[in-house]
């Protein structure tokens, strides 16, 4: 097995963050990440995707990050944005919410689920989610962000969203919620970081390399592929 | 005093870094502020254990010591490093090895820091 490859899928460019897309980029290449998603507010979505030149062997991928209130909504926006983004992700942070984007197969992430005194999972959230392939994101930019009992409530939420994570095998996504360059960390910062917070090694790596590399592969199948568990590996001419 | 012999001493990691920032940051602002990210993230205890310093730091590079056995606690806590002197700052580590000899060799030579292009063309920023 080679060195895997690792994602930062929620990164926010201007006008939602601070740093133009490709100062960004410029820096996560830097880091060693193997791609990024610009993943902004969808209420502060930029007016065009940049046109960018990138240094080799490092993807940028579009996404979307939804913000709404009313479930009703949220579906319309999520059939709306799906067919024109990579990675659909929805920022969480009350109960209808939450359930709405954990009971919808077409969203890829669920971001922030934690609101007022629950860490915005329980068991019926985490088997809807295992059970529609919808992974739960760790962000880090409020963990780095915050000190003192602000930090100890996100760790205890993250915990408890793990716990569950791994009773009903949910995936998860580690990603930076970067607003500005500053927020970026190195891949393997990033992981000891994870570590120190709870998670295990090859989850870790597995939040920031294997779940991201198939919600692409979800989205942009090899060559090849017909369904699941079916694939044309080498095609031959027979005749 | 006598020096401790080398079979007694405590084994050492020592980390490269670059320090990415808005603002070039100095020595003391440094380790004042890696000392107290060590103790908020990891608990004076565990960040007792770590044995962190700041050997050598200058033109936003330098190295670290640390207890080897406390690495991943060391670089958690320096990647939850985020400001200098309320200025915005990354702490990166570029590599980590048992000898300062080798981890200047191998990460700091010839090491260019990176930096992010809002620091070189400040009109922009001022347009927004």
């Amino acid at each position: 097995m080679g060195k895997p490859k690792f994602y930062d899928f929620c990164v926010h460019a201007v006008p939602d963050g601070d740093n133009t897309a490709p100062e960004l980029a410029a820096l996560a290449g830097y880091f060693g990440y193997g791609g990024i998603a610009l993943a902004n507010h969808s209420d502060k979505l930029p007016q065009s995707w940049p046109v960018l030149s990138l240094p080799e062997g490092f993807e940028i991928f579009k996404g979307i990050e939804l913000v709404e209130e009313n479930p009703s909504k949220l579906h319309g926006l999520i059939g709306k944005f799906r067919k024109s983004v990579d990675i659909l992700i929805v920022h969480g942070g009350s109960e209808t919410i939450n359930r709405a984007a954990l009971e919808n197969p077409r969203v890829d992430i669920l971001n922030h689920p934690a609101f007022d005194k629950s860490s915005g999972l329980n068991q019926v959230l985490a088997k809807a989610a295992s059970e529609n392939g919808v992974a739960v994101g760790l962000t880090l930019r409020p963990l780095l962000n915050s000190r003192g009992s602000r930090r100890i409530r996100l760790l205890s939420d993250l915990r408890a969203n793990l716990d569950l994570a791994r009773k009903y095998e949910v995936s998860l996504v580690l990603s930076s919620d970067a607003m500005s360059c500053f927020d970026l960390r190195a891949p393997m910062d990033a992981l000891a970081l994870a570590e120190i917070c709870g998670l295990e090694e090859d989850e870790a790596i597995d939040a920031m390399s294997t779940v991201p590399e198939k919600i692409i592969f979800r989205k942009r199948p090899r060559n090849g592929y017909i369904r699941e568990g079916v694939e044309v590996l080498e095609e031959v001419d027979y005749f | 005093m006598k020096r401790l012999l080398p079979s007694l001493r405590l084994k050492k990691r020592y980390l490269a870094f670059e320090l990415i920032c808005e603002v070039p940051a100095n020595r003391n602002d440094l380790i004042k502020e890696v000392m107290s990210s060590a103790s908020a993230l990891l608990g004076d205890v565990v960040a007792s254990e770590c044995d962190i310093k700041v050997l050598g730091f200058e033109d936003c590079k330098g190295i670290i010591q640390c207890a080897h056995t406390r690495l991943k606690e060391t670089r958690a806590s320096m990647a939850a490093l985020t400001r200098i002197n309320g200025k915005r700052a990354t702490l990166h580590i570029l590599g980590t090895s048992g000898t300062i000899k080798r981890v200047t060799e191998k990460f700091l030579q010839n090491h260019k820091v990176f930096e992010p292009k809002s620091r070189q063309s400040p009109e922009i920023e001022g347009n927004r």
